[in-house]
């Protein structure tokens, strides 16, 4: 009778436990790689900074320089990630390039577009939001230009999303 | 190929396969697919069931299901077995404030066998399998926050999302006679998801009707009330 009890309830104890099962690796951001012209990954001597327009306490949107930065004095880069906004139709960067051995500053601005999609795990794990790339503009100062290369953006963070291309005589 | 036509394959392929291991099988497993033989007549009436165990979780916590069976009684050795449920989540989870809310009926189809020597005893131990399917709207939502890096505020929410689930399940039973037409059981489940979809492709769902919060554990349970008729 104790034998039967206590297999019944070690099978209590194991129809009764949970465990969370949230994602290791839940970042969702986008990945930019550096090219050549042909294709090869080029790593820049310039000194790359990223900002981009954000909202203050007062809701009010900011232009550069107010603590937006998102990206700062990368050099000897070939590749580096941003985020991506949660749930706004198009993110606006700001790139400044800071060519290497000058005082000179260039500036480039880049709009990517989006579809967002709130994604779900588990009420027990924060909310997320996977993204479809959908067009993206830039001008071209210092950037020749920017291709999607896999537009889906989700917790994969091995995968390019974007490669860019530097004008080839910066 | 659409689900529909998937399913409706991989259960004539099951079939199939099912026949024809039993010709080619060995005389002791022929022996445990067929009845014994002796006076008692093949068809020995009908039991409905009821589980406690889903409804006291209905009654104590924001998840559970109200479940029912029909079990129809071959020669007290097979029992082919329908059982149908409402299941139902009204979650507020504190930590992340993510609410989850779903409701829908679930179905079940098997056969249990009824594994003691003495078939026409009292007391049964089952041993069976089931096919389950359900079709159901899920709600996910959360208080409006902030994005972290442009501070705009973020709503986020997944509205009516059309899903279906399907799974097997292998079970092993008791079932014991109280009083007269009147038995108690328990059942163990172990579960394995065999296909699903949803709506707009936002994830996972939790809480499925019938199957029980996925990720948690693969085992379920049942207390049942049966009355045979």
């Amino acid at each position: 009778m104790i034998k039967r009890l206590i297999y019944l309830s070690l099978v209590a104890l194991v129809v009764g436990c949970s465990s969370v099962d949230c994602p290791v690796d839940s970042t969702v951001a986008t990945l930019y790689q550096i090219r050549n012209s042909d294709g090869t990954e080029l790593v820049i001597t310039d000194t790359m900074t990223i900002s981009t327009f954000r909202a203050d306490d007062e809701g009010i949107i900011l232009y550069n320089g107010r603590d937006s930065i998102i990206y700062n004095k990368g050099v000897g880069i070939n590749q580096f990630t941003l985020p991506i906004s949660y749930s706004h139709p198009e993110d606006v960067l700001m790139f400044q390039f800071g060519i290497a051995n000058t005082d000179s500053v260039v500036n480039d601005t880049v709009w990517i577009k989006k579809d967002d999609y709130p994604h779900f795990e588990s009420v027990d794990c924060n909310t997320t939001y996977f993204h479809k790339l959908t067009n993206v503009r830039f001008t071209r100062n210092y950037i020749d230009s920017i291709v999607i290369n896999n537009p889906s953006v989700t917790y994969d963070s091995q995968t390019v999303h974007f490669y860019l291309y530097p004008k080839s005589n910066d | 190929m659409t689900l529909k036509r998937f399913i409706s394959t991989s259960i004539l392929r099951a079939t199939i396969s099912i026949l024809v291991l039993s010709a080619s099988m060995p005389a002791q497993a022929q022996k445990f697919f067929s009845f014994q033989k002796d006076s008692v007549p093949m068809f020995r009436g009908f039991a409905v069931s009821f589980d406690l165990v889903g409804a006291g979780l209905m009654a104590f916590s924001d998840n559970g299901q109200y479940e029912g069976a029909l079990r129809i009684n071959l020669h007290d050795e097979w029992f082919p077995i329908i059982e149908a449920g409402l299941g139902r989540a009204n979650h507020d989870d504190d930590v992340t404030r993510i609410h989850y809310s779903t409701s829908a009926p679930y179905f079940r189809i098997g056969i249990d066998k009824n594994l003691l020597k003495d078939k026409h005893g009292a007391n049964r131990l089952y041993g069976g399998l089931r096919y389950a399917f359900t079709s159901y709207n899920v709600d996910i939502s959360r208080p409006d926050f902030p994005d972290p890096v442009w501070l705009w505020d973020t709503g986020y929410g997944v509205n009516n999302a059309s899903c279906n689930y399907h799974w097997i399940e292998a079970v092993v039973g008791v079932d014991a006679q109280i009083y007269g037409p009147v038995h108690l059981g328990w059942s163990l489940r172990y579960k394995r998801r065999i296909s699903h979809k949803e709506e707009g492709e936002f994830g996972n769902t939790w809480y499925v009707p019938g199957f029980g919060i996925f990720g948690d554990t693969r085992l379920g349970g049942t207390f049942n009330v049966i009355i045979d008729i």
